[in-house]
């Protein structure tokens, strides 16, 4: 293991590369997200499947590169390495990533580069959704397992960055169970779903109706329709606009706009979101539907701008009318719900490194103790052998036994301290274990 | 064995407030300073107030609502059991700090309007009369439940209505579920007190048959049964919607606490021989 060092003419934009002694593998991870880079940029080095196979294999290639792998999805590009030369690998990296696709990436230094703890901790906020641009968001869980999943496949990863992918999940798991990082809608669709949720029982079991198939329309039957409500339902003036709705989700029915308060009798949520300049649902005729459901509430969501639904129907009994401040302040609200939690994830990453950085040192510990144990048999074995003639045969399987267990218990807690290790003290003991019980000249002898 | 019955009441309260301290972090904040321990620890709690009512009942020789005491001590352990019940079936433990505090608040009465002896009372010998009490106080607690789901309805909907999004929303269950805990609730009472007073009027005719009149305790649980049947049936007729029955809970629980306190403590009655 090397300890960290910064990389000459390596860009210092990270605090990453402000890394201090540590104890951790030799691990290097360098590349570009929506911090660093600008969407422009992004877009130029993000990879297919089959080109972030294909960088993999291109990385394995290097003698100087023992592990890789390659994280890549619409905001970031990574590369996590075990290096065997820090520069060499650093280099090659930099240009088959950057080089090739973004020069200007390389050239601006709009990348960062992460060493040995400060790189193990990346994946780990990650995973976690610390580094996501939409804080705590889900996807990135499933990201990660697919890269580590494609880079296990290649043969690209070896033990150390295959237990690093299990610690990431791990953490990403544990941050959105133990926290609310991933609580709340963030987006217009989501909150629409968010509402309904706190209205309705199981919104498995409900009709929603969307008016109008623009593209905020789409938003919300996107979110709907992953939520799964019961049936789908849309009207639009337009046919070449219901077409195209038609073709994104083609579960949806299309009903005839001027029957639009017939059918909300029947639909439990409704959304608007038309260009139209007047309102497209009055007061009064809303109070005839909320007389036709009895106590069976109804969610509107008005997300047109101006206004497609008469403010005061948000008057009415079990009629819950929200426009687009109104979601707008549920997702701000819901975002500082997810920016409080910040602090406990960091923890649970903490928390997760640390138990990362104790198997590598439990990992670095077993040759020792392998060897421990070793010298230790080959002495009781001697020394049992030299005594065993005072002995009468039939005491010989007892004699062995009592050594063997004799020596195994003597070793059994050093064993267990040496692997579970200390971050501060690990590598001193193991030190000291060698040249106590000269376990260099065993080896060499 | 009647010494640590004399203390119990006041270890119950001081347990009701610890889990209702810890189920009110966990509301507030998200997280339950008893951690995985908080619903044993309800549990452990729920089982202590039953042992302590067999207690009683076998220190008197009756059933344990010879006073008001002991019959608010019967709803808080009433309060307590459903709760822990509706947790237990539905794993939503975000209700708990609105139930748990009920269950506090009539602990307290307990501890409070405790009396220093237990009187002997013979009516406690008549079936009929135990199986009044057992109706009523199940009734009473049933609506108390009710009115906690209808407190936390009203809270919801008030902020879904208006979009302003405070700290009930995001943590109580959806607002049907509510609203069905709510006639759930008003539901089982109703058929309970129905039962409470159908069985007191039987008793009461065979000792006392014109007492029931001038008995303040009976014409006011006559007119809460008349309000909970009302809005029972103006809800399943579809006049009424979950808030107009929610705020006909709140009202009940009102008017059922002031029988029970101040007819009990201002007024002689059948019931104020308890």
């Amino acid at each position: 293991m090397s300890p960290s060092r910064t990389l000459p003419e390596e860009p210092a934009i990270r605090s990453g590369s402000e890394v201090t002694e540590s104890s951790g593998p030799s691990l290097l991870t360098l590349g570009v997200d929506f911090r660093t880079a600008p969407l422009e940029l992004r877009e130029r080095v993000a990879m297919t499947p089959s080109e972030a196979e294909e960088l993999q294999l291109r990385l394995m290639a290097s003698d100087e590169i023992a592990e890789a792998l390659v994280l890549s999805t619409c905001n970031r590009t990574e590369v996590y390495l075990r290096p065997e030369d820090d520069e060499t690998a650093f280099r090659l990296a930099l240009e088959l990533t950057f080089g090739r696709r973004a020069p200007e990436i390389v050239e601006q230094g709009r990348h960062f580069v992460l060493h040995d703890r400060e790189a193990a901790r990346r994946l780990l906020t990650v995973a976690a959704g610390l580094e996501s641009m939409v804080l705590g968001e889900p996807e990135i869980l499933g990201q990660v397992k697919q890269a580590g999943d494609v880079a296990a496949s290649l043969g690209s990863t070896g033990p150390i960055l295959r237990q690093l992918v299990r610690t990431a999940l791990h953490t990403g798991r544990r941050a959105r169970k133990e926290t609310e990082i991933g609580v709340g809608a963030i987006s217009l669709g989501y909150a629409v779903v968010e509402l309904g949720r706190h209205i309705f029982n199981r919104l498995e079991d409900r009709r929603a109706l969307i008016i109008g198939a623009g593209e905020t329309g789409g938003l919300a039957a996107t979110a709907l329709s992953e939520r799964g409500v019961r049936e789908l339902s849309f009207a639009n003036r337009g046919d070449a606009r219901a077409e195209t709705f038609l073709q994104r989700f083609p579960q949806a029915r299309r009903i005839p706009f001027e029957e639009r308060y017939e059918h909300l009798a029947v639909n439990d949520l409704l959304v608007v979101a038309t260009a139209a300049e007047e309102p497209l649902f009055e007061r009064s005729d809303l109070e005839r539907v909320v007389q036709q459901r009895k106590s069976r509430p109804l969610l509107i969501v008005d997300l047109g701008v101006p206004r497609n639904v008469d403010s005061e129907a948000g008057e009415l009994e079990n009629l819950f009318l929200h426009d687009i401040d109104s979601l707008r302040g549920l997702i701000e609200r819901n975002l500082d719900r997810r920016r409080a939690e910040v602090a406990q994830v960091e923890a649970i990453v903490g928390n997760e490194l640390r138990r990362f950085l104790d198997w590598y040192r439990g990992l670095e510990a077993e040759p020792l103790v392998a060897q421990l144990q070793r010298r230790a048999e080959k002495i009781r074995r001697r020394e049992v052998e030299n005594v065993a003639k005072s002995f009468p045969p039939e005491l010989h399987d007892d004699l062995h036994r009592l050594t063997r267990s004799l020596v195994r218990r003597l070793l059994h807690h050093p064993s267990h301290q040496l692997r579970r290790g200390d971050e501060e003290t690990g590598r001193e003991h193991l030190d000291l274990v060698r040249r106590l019980f000269q376990l260099d000249e065993d080896s060499e002898s | 064995m009647i010494n640590l019955l004399d203390i119990a009441p006041l270890l119950l309260l001081l347990l009701y407030t610890l889990l209702g301290v810890d189920y009110g972090v966990l509301f507030f904040t998200g997280r339950s300073p008893l951690r995985r321990f908080g619903t044993p620890t309800l549990w452990m709690v729920i089982v202590l107030h039953g042992l302590y009512l067999v207690g009683l009942t076998a220190a008197w020789g009756q059933f344990p609502a010879a006073t008001v005491a002991q019959a608010f001590s019967i709803l808080a352990f009433a309060v307590a059991l459903i709760y822990g019940l509706l947790e237990r079936w539905g794993g939503d433990r975000a209700s708990g700090f609105w139930m748990l505090c009920q269950a506090a608040a009539f602990q307290t009465l307990a501890v409070v309007l405790r009396s220093p002896v237990t009187p002997h009372h013979e009516i406690f010998e008549s079936p009929l009369f135990g199986i009044h009490v057992f109706f009523a106080l199940l009734g009473y607690a049933s609506f108390a439940v009710a009115a906690g789901y209808g407190f936390l309805f009203l809270r919801l909907y008030r902020e879904l209505k208006r979009g302003r999004f405070t700290v009930f929303y995001g943590k109580l269950p959806a607002l049907e579920v509510l609203e069905r805990m709510l006639v759930g609730g008003l539901t089982v009472g109703f058929i309970a007190l129905s039962g409470g007073l159908v069985s007191g009027a039987i008793w009461l005719a065979q000792r006392r048959p014109d007492g029931w009149m001038s008995d303040p305790t009976i014409l006011v649980t006559l007119a809460t049964w008349t309000l909970y049947g009302t809005s029972l049936l103006l809800r399943r007729l579809g006049h009424w919607q979950g808030r107009q029955t929610a705020i006909a809970s709140l009202a009940g629980l009102v008017i059922i606490l002031a029988s029970l306190v101040l007819v009990q403590l201002l007024l002689s009655s059948v019931h104020g021989t308890l």
